[in-house]
């Protein structure tokens, strides 16, 4: 396996160290000293997330109002350092309860010294599972007061854990009330010309589960997917049923989901850990439903004015409505007044990052909502540079809709005690980068 | 004051300097500057309050690093707004935000001009500081004139004033072209009268920028300048507040002696004495004391003293008194103020002398170089490379031989090479030199280029007496263990040229010798083992009797390396084992090196270079050009180094024959770079005196501007000068009017002309003598011939042609016969190499006798600087980023040039073509520009791309605008200079001078020389 870091640093917005530790010494201490010279304090910031400065390769990424930089000076796995950073913060919110940032970070640091020496060891990552670490790292994170998880639980065996053929779930769970939620969450990626074509288009959806079930349950789900529909009617050899079939591209599962038994029958079958996980990501690009068309026209009159006009058309179902819709309208920078006449929602201007943005908080289906504004802009001194006109961005949530149209067909459970459960199962999709070209 | 009660504003920079980091803090910016945009944006105008709060938000903004391209125009409109608080903050804003060429400073060049000339100090003094912190043209235009009134005014306060002085110097910096100084001497000296201090600093210097650009008008300030050092330094009437630390305004003491430092003397006696007397106080008057400032303030004045009494040339007696306090200085502990004494000490010693009072301080300068600081070592070093002579030179290069093993890497180079120059140049015997230099490469032999030891090879080469000496001496070093490389290439080739000399030595012999040698030989790289080789060949040739031993040893070290991959190596090793096989032949072939030509040490150049820093005109700078082109003439008339006592002039020529015919010991190493053509040994025995008297002042006549030939590299300063005037100089010079009786036939100002735009052609011509040339240029290379074509019967006797070379020219021409046979033609071709871009030209002095008529002329050779460019034609794109790549001056250099012959376009184009400049059609969309391009070829540097732009007025063909670009400076500015004197100095029918050859002789004969000259050139 190869390296992945040499030392991993946790410093807050102005460049301060706040944990650090040291996998090998063939990365100096004052490393973090030329990450603030040369990455911090220039424009570069946030332009490569990797980026080599005097032998060395520094890997970063913020995450709230931390950054967090691995240094390496040898050849090493990026895409794995990346991963493990991911995985790593994943860890720390599941410690702490939710939050992950500077405050939460000084108040268990500790605790972060702990999981860090578990979670790497000489550069080469380790488990990162929160189920497993929990088992033995036992200190408790300083918990903000609204996450409401008892901790009164037994310690079990940790060596059983580790090393048995279910790794992820405990034996002899008991629950009085056997439940088990499931979500599917689409995040729609959207870049629409301004004349309406799709340029590109894509959603990456994963499917999030919550289990509390007593004992060692056998999960099996069924969904609207092509192959297992296709599998399933050649099985019971009987046609398929009419209705849409979604095909699924890269999909990845969760450890605890049966590849022998998805290859063979193509069915997803598995034994859950206990609480949240997520079960599997997939992606799809063909047969997206978009759930807004957004027609602007920007009219630049002269140099001192403009005129912009948004419609936002909803294409779901009258009965759904969209949640936290936001538009943003980029405009020059030299914006001075703004003028707005909308049909639904509020609109101002941000000076800040020099766009309109329009909210409305409750969008039903099948209406169009339109903005027109008027924006003067002051002359400028610097000789004027044609505008390059950025894309209009949108920001939403749908509850009850998939972009994908992907159903959730059955999801089974047995145990061996045999008792009844209950299962929730919940869409939403939200906007991932959803851009229109104006 | 006015921020007094501006809430908005400090609410604002508080909340900026509580943002944790960079990106809150420009999320506020936006924001604020979104909130600045609406408020100049509403239609309902602001407040007078409102306008100066947001615009001195947009300052602090525009402070922390932030574009703010909008509300100029509310900055600007403030200026006129009528209470102070606004108007002040038009006037900051204004100043920090525009530049000189914003368009916007023309709205308020009326408003500024109203406050100028308006009656409210507070309004005149924001205006005079805005407009001297801006400084742009237009306001120089149209505001100088008040700013010159309010400064002679009377009624003004001090306050007023002193701005205004200060404002019209910065004016004046910037556009001395534009503020009028007509008459301004008079005015000058009005204003030194002031009593006030403050106005007076300020009028200072005002006076220094005037004074440094054209001191002949400002005589009349001299005496006042005097009387107000007098005044200082007697500190009569000097208030509380001008004293600094009980010096009496020392800025304005500095100034004033700076003003003074650009009049070339002080003739009156009175002012004389008077200035010199306070001179005197300053120098009794300064000593080392613990303040810090109160020393720095008081040096400052010393110094500027001592620079004074240097520009002055004051008595023997005060200039010891100078050396004495600067030999205190140096005596001191503290290292800032050693630094300066001696520096100061190294000025001192341009004038002549002092030299003999700064020896005494010899033995705590070379306490200096063992000093600590680096700074200070170096100073020591250029001190005692400086203050070197005959007399001292034994000790001080001993010293610094001694000095090298200690002294640390970065100075070693230097350090040898200047001790290399010294032993040089002052070597009272030459075995002693031998000695230096060898120890040199023993002690620090990495740091020894490779003209050091080519340059102890020369020596004893051209000297017979120090070769057994010199063999004796390098043996002893090769027999020490661990032996330097360079020390291996110098004993190589000296055993291998003289080792025979020594053979009845004991532990000499050839097969020892060559033992010796050869047990170096794997040590050694690539680059010693060719040198190795010749001296085993030569060791071969010496050996007498031949040894069967030695010899089949050295041809099997040549077999070894007949197939070295080395291609140097190789060829010679092969080389020699053919040679060595030939027996007898190898005596002719390997016989002793040639002597050989006496030449400029090259280390001396290398010094030469390394000197010329930036070229600021400072008063000592000046002085500095003055006493080398002076120095240059000194050891010119100087028949060696030994000589002090000056000679008559009268008597040039005859202490100067001697040095030229024994050239071999003449160390004079400033000696003019003037080649001599072979047949200067065969001179006839009693040439005409008048001859002679010619070809020495020859150079010295040539060499018109200071340092024309010699120093041409030093700056743009003298190029300057050498260039116009050599563009002016007619081509023939006239040395002596009685000598030259004979007519020349046809223009030769226009035959030269002609000759700068094609390659063949004649010369010059007379009755009796026709010179053609034909030449080819490549690259950097150029081969001429000379054909010197006798049109007479009786044959042309003591023919002499000299090539005086100017710097940038290396310049060998062959042998010129002393005699030209009746109606025969002699070709004499002539190499040419150029170093460096300069539009100086070679001269070839050419004399020759017929009958009794002694005939010398001196003729420009068209060796000029369009020779050793190369059309090229440069695709638009490439064009466009080269051009966009050269910015600014030196690199690109504009003038609008005036006063050109008209000419349409198209002849222009043929014109720049003719000079082997491309014109490059279509670049530019204007079609009354012309875009050309070419490639410049000299030695020191690789093939240079030049792009040139010229602009014409169709409405006025007699002047344009020419802009030009290259990757060197000197030859952007030489090749706009060129052009420039092309297209002034354009004879007015250079295509239609007559072909030589129909010229109206009409005697001229079938078979003449002449003609068959002008049928093969044309």
């Amino acid at each position: 396996m190869p390296v992945a870091a040499s030392a991993i640093y946790f410093l807050n917005l102005r460049g301060d160290v706040l944990i650090n530790r040291l996998y090998r010494d063939d990365v100096g201490g004052n490393m973090v000293d030329a990450f603030r010279m040369h990455i911090m304090q220039t424009k570069e910031l946030g332009t490569c997330p990797v980026r080599q400065i005097g032998g060395c390769s520094f890997f970063y990424m913020r995450i709230s109002n931390v950054y967090i930089v691995i240094v390496v000076s040898s050849n090493a796995n990026v895409a794995c350092a990346f991963k493990f950073v991911v995985e790593a913060v994943a860890l720390f919110k599941s410690y702490f309860g939710g939050a992950f940032d500077e405050d939460a970070i000084r108040n268990n640091f500790v605790l972060i010294y702990e999981l860090l020496d578990e979670i790497m060891d000489f550069g080469y990552p380790q488990n990162l599972s929160p189920e497993i670490l929990k088992l033995y790292i036992t200190q408790e994170g300083v918990r903000s007061p609204f996450s409401s998880k008892s901790s009164d639980k037994p310690v079990p065996n940790a060596t059983l854990q580790v090393t048995g053929a279910v790794g992820w779930r405990r034996e002899g769970l008991v629950y009085k009330k056997n439940e088990v939620f499931l979500d599917i969450v689409e995040s729609v990626n959207l870049l629409m010309s301004s004349k309406g074509s799709v340029l590109r288009c894509d959603v990456t959806g994963k499917i999030l589960m919550k289990c509390f079930l007593s004992g060692m349950p056998d999960l099996k789900l069924g969904l609207n997917d092509k192959i297992g529909l296709e599998k399933e009617s050649q099985l019971k050899s009987r046609p398929a049923k009419s209705g849409k079939t979604i095909e699924l591209d890269d999909v990845t599962f969760h450890q605890c989901v049966n590849l022998t038994r998805f290859n063979s029958e193509k069915t997803v079958s598995f034994v859950p850990p206990d609480g949240e996980f997520e079960l599997m990501k997939y992606r799809i690009t063909e047969g997206v439903n978009l759930p807004f068309r957004v027609l602007p026209t920007i009219k630049e009159l002269g140099r001192t004015r403009m005129e912009v006009n948004v419609k936002v058309k909803s294409v779901f179902g009258a009965k759904m409505f969209a949640l936290g819709v936001v538009i943003k309208i980029p405009v020059p920078k030299q914006t001075a007044k703004t003028s707005f006449q909308v049909t639904s929602g509020r609109a101002k201007y941000q000076a800040s990052i020099d766009c309109l943005v329009w909210k409305i908080r409750k969008f039903p289906g099948q209406t169009e909502p339109t903005l027109s504004a008027e924006v003067e802009l002051i002359s400028t001194m610097a000789e004027k540079k044609s505008w390059t006109r950025p894309p209009i961005q949108m920001e939403f949530q749908v509850p009850m809709f998939t972009a994908s149209g992907l159903r959730v067909r059955f999801l089974k459970v047995w145990e061996k005690s045999g008792y009844n459960t209950v299962e929730w199962v919940r869409y939403i999709t939200k906007a991932g980068s959803y851009e229109i070209r104006c | 004051m006015s921020m007094h009660g501006m809430r908005g504003l400090s609410v604002f920079i508080s909340e900026i300097r509580n943002c944790q980091n960079k990106e809150q803090e420009r999320l506020r910016i936006d924001k604020e500057l979104g909130n600045v945009r609406n408020r100049f944006k509403n239609e309902k105008g602001l407040t007078p309050y409102e306008k100066k709060k947001y615009v001195w938000k947009m300052l602090y903004i525009y402070m922390l690093g932030y574009d703010v391209d909008f509300g100029h125009m509310e900055a600007v409109s403030l200026i006129s707004a009528p209470k102070y608080p606004e108007k002040q903050v038009g006037y900051i804003v204004t100043s920090c935000l525009l530049n000189e060429n914003h368009d916007f400073l023309r709205l308020a060049i009326n408003t500024v001009r109203n406050d100028i000339i308006g009656r409210n100090e507070t309004f005149q003094c924001l205006a005079l500081t805005m407009v001297g912190n801006i400084g742009g043209r237009e306001f120089a235009e149209s505001l100088a004139p008040d700013v010159q009134k309010l400064l002679l005014s009377s009624s003004c306060r001090p306050l007023v004033r002193k701005k205004a002085a200060l404002c019209l110097l910065r004016l004046y910096r910037k556009n001395p072209d534009i503020v009028n100084v007509d008459g301004w001497a008079d005015r000058m000296a009005q204003l030194l009268d002031e009593r006030d201090l403050g106005v007076l600093t300020s009028s200072m210097s005002l006076l220094v920028a005037l004074a440094s650009n054209n001191h002949e008008v400002y005589w009349s300030c001299l005496p006042k300048c005097v009387k107000i050092l007098e005044r200082l330094a007697r500190n009569q009437d000097v208030p509380q507040e001008y004293t600094y630390y009980g010096i009496p305004s020392p800025w304005l003491q500095v100034k004033t002696m700076r003003a003074l430092q650009y009049f070339p003397t002080i003739e009156d006696p009175n002012t004389r004495r008077t200035l010199f007397e306070v001179l005197q106080r300053i120098l009794m008057g300064t000593d080392v004391v613990k303040n810090v400032n109160k020393n720095n303030a008081s040096h400052a004045v010393l110094f500027e003293a001592l620079a004074l009494v240097m520009h002055l040339d004051a008595e023997k007696e005060m200039m010891s008194q100078c050396v004495a306090l600067l030999g205190k200085f140096i005596a001191v502990r503290e290292p800032n103020i050693r630094y300066l004494g001696l520096e100061n000490m190294t000025r001192m010693l341009m004038v002549t002398d002092v030299q003999e009072i700064i020896k005494r301080h010899q033995a705590q300068i070379i306490t200096s170089l063992k000093d600590p600081d680096v700074s200070i070592r170096r100073r020591a070093l250029d001190l005692l490379y400086g203050m070197c002579d005959v007399t001292n030179a034994k000790d001080i290069v001993e010293e610094l031989l001694q000095y090298l093993s200690s002294a640390d890497f970065t100075m070693r180079e230097e350090l040898s090479l200047k001790a290399a120059i010294l032993a040089e140049k002052f070597a009272p015997d030459l075995s002693w030199y031998v000695d230096v230099i060898l120890q040199l490469i023993d002690k620090a032999g990495d740091f020894i280029s490779d003209d050091i030891w080519f340059r102890v090879v020369q020596f004893v080469t051209n000297n017979d007496d120090l070769q057994p000496y010199a063999a004796a001496k390098v043996k002893e070093y090769l027999d020490k263990s661990a032996v330097h490389e360079t020390m291996v290439k110098v004993s190589a080739y000296i055993l291998g040229e003289y080792s025979h000399l020594l053979a009845r030595r004991p532990g000499c012999s050839p097969k020892e010798i060559f033992s010796l040698l050869h047990e170096k030989l794997p040590t050694v790289s690539t680059t010693t083992i060719p040198i190795l080789l010749s001296a085993y060949a030569k060791i071969l040739m010496h050996t007498q009797p031949p040894d069967q031993e030695l010899q089949s040893q050295i041809w099997s070290i040549f077999n070894k390396y007949e197939s070295c991959i080395d291609a140097e190596i190789q060829q010679r090793a092969v080389e020699y084992l053919a040679l060595c096989q030939r027996g007898a032949a190898l005596m002719d072939i390997l016989a002793e090196m040639p002597k050989f030509p006496e030449r400029k040490s090259s280390l001396i150049k290398r010094t030469e270079y390394s000197e010329g820093d930036t070229a600021e005109q400072s008063a000592i700078k000046l002085r500095a050009q003055q006493q080398t082109s002076n120095a240059l003439v000194v050891t010119d008339q100087h028949p060696a180094n030994g000589a002090t006592s000056p000679v008559p002039v009268g008597q040039l020529s005859l202490v100067k024959v001697p040095s030229m015919i024994t050239t071999e010991n003449d160390t004079s190493t400033d000696h003019p770079l003037s080649q001599q053509n072979g047949a200067l040994s065969n001179v006839d025995p009693q040439p005409p005196s008048a001859d002679l008297l010619s070809d020495i002042l020859g150079p010295l006549a040539i060499e018109g501007p200071p340092g024309a030939t010699v120093q041409s590299e030093h700056n743009a300063v003298s190029g300057l000068e050498g260039g116009s005037d050599a563009a002016d100089g007619s081509a023939i010079v006239p040395v002596d009017e009685q000598t030259n009786t004979v007519q020349p036939i046809g223009n030769i100002a226009e035959r030269f002309h002609a000759l700068c735009l094609k390659d063949s052609g004649v010369l010059y011509e007379d009755p009796y003598i026709q010179i053609g040339i034909k030449a080819e240029w490549r690259g950097h290379h150029g081969r001429l011939v000379l054909f010197l074509g006798n049109k007479n019967t009786a044959p042309l006797v003591s023919v002499q042609a000299i090539i005086l070379p100017p710097a940038h020219l290396k310049v060998e021409l062959s042998l010129v016969p002393d005699t030209i046979p009746p109606r025969a033609q002699v070709q004499c071709p002539l190499e040419v190499v150029n170093l460096r871009p300069s539009r100086d030209m070679a001269v070839l002095d050419f004399s020759y006798k017929f009958g009794t008529n002694m005939v010398n002329v001196k003729l420009r050779l068209p060796a000029t600087l369009n020779k050793f460019l190369q059309p090229i034609q440069v695709p638009a794109e490439e064009f466009f980023s080269q051009w966009r790549s050269l910015s600014g001056p030196p690199l690109k250099l504009q003038e609008v040039i005036r006063g050109i012959r008209p000419m349409p376009l198209p002849e222009m184009a043929n014109l720049l073509n003719s000079f082997r400049i491309m014109n490059c059609p279509g670049l530019d969309p204007n079609p009354n520009n012309l875009v050309a391009s070419t490639t410049f070829y000299s030695e020191s540097r690789p093939a240079m791309l030049c792009l040139v732009r010229i602009e014409t007025d169709p409405a006025d063909r007699t002047q344009l605008r020419m802009t030009l670009a290259s990757g060197d400076p000197t030859l952007t500015f030489e090749l706009k200079e060129f052009i420039k004197e092309q297209l002034i100095s354009i004879p007015t029918a250079p295509r239609s001078p007559a072909p030589p050859a129909a010229q109206p002789t009409p005697q001229i004969p079938p078979n003449d020389p002449a003609a068959i000259l002008a049928g093969l050139l044309s």
